[in-house]
């Protein structure tokens, strides 16, 4: 009804008329946990490479001391950073994707997505390898359900980069 | 609440509609946001409690925000109900997101 809209713009425009919401906000449906999962390998990898870090010593030249120490803040900032992003992607995973039927079914995911957050926290907060670990348990326990809730079955496979952790993947073949 | 209404469809509300009669489960209503003062929504009459409350639901279920959420309505929020709505284009395909 084309003319009949036009009719009605025309209106609008002349007299605006209040707006009616059909959603709560773009429901744009794209959602996926593997950006939860990587950033929990990315805070594993930087807690790695700080415990990999020797100190230069007492008698170490400027040039080394600068470079010990920017690693240090370069390390620090990136687990601060994708710690926060996994924080902020668990949340949108919880507060959009999830429905209630899902919480019927999975009951554990509220349980799940509180351990999820918290083990985000103190990996944030602390140089702390088991927390950092959590964060990629609890993760892939969240893709376990996310995928189960889409009906697409999952592998477990040692992830392809330098943290090289079990991780949950989409069996989408 | 796609695919009775789009984004951008014009809809008219007939304000008088439940003076004679009660919304009836199926009615494609408007009524004001529980949860946001100021707000109009556009939701679908799915059920009435004991009460005589109104869950209101959309018909894109997996992606609305209604009754499962903020939980039946009062009367006196329904506006009234739709009574003609236009088209703003022609309809694409449906989203193609809808989780179970």
């Amino acid at each position: 009804m084309p003319l009949l809209h036009s009719f009605l713009r025309a209106i609008d425009r002349a007299s605006p008329a209040p707006v009616a919401h059909a959603h709560c906000d773009i429901p744009c449906g794209i959602y996926d946990p593997h950006h939860a999962q990587l950033a929990a390998h990315t805070v594993i990898r930087m807690v790695d490479l700080l415990g990999q870090l020797e100190h230069p010593g007492t008698d170490a030249t400027l040039p080394q001391k600068k470079e010990f120490h920017s690693k240090i803040a370069r390390y620090t900032a990136t687990k601060e950073q994708h710690a926060e992003v996994y924080k902020s992607e668990v949340r949108i995973l919880w507060a959009d994707y999830f429905k209630p039927e899902h919480l019927q079914q999975f009951p554990q995911l509220h349980d799940l997505v509180w351990k999820a957050l918290k083990a985000g926290s103190k990996a944030r907060q602390e140089v702390n390898l088991q927390a950092s670990e959590d964060m990629l348990k609890h993760a892939n326990e969240i893709a376990e359900i996310f995928w189960k809730t889409k009906g697409v079955p999952t592998i477990k496979a040692k992830a392809p980069y330098p943290t090289g952790r079990e991780t949950v993947y989409p069996s989408l073949g | 609440m796609s695919p009775a209404v789009g984004p951008g469809d014009y809809v008219l509300v007939n304000r008088w509609a439940y003076r004679s009669h009660a919304p009836e489960v199926g009615d494609l209503v408007v009524l004001r946001n529980p949860e946001r003062e100021g707000q109009f929504l556009c939701k679908r009459i799915a059920g009435v409690t004991d009460s005589g409350a109104y869950v209101v639901l959309g018909d894109n279920t997996a992606a609305s925000r209604d009754s499962r959420q903020f939980g039946p309505v009062p009367r006196g929020l329904i506006v009234g109900k739709v009574w003609r709505s236009a088209r703003a284009g022609p309809r694409g395909p449906a989203r193609p997101e809808s989780p179970p």
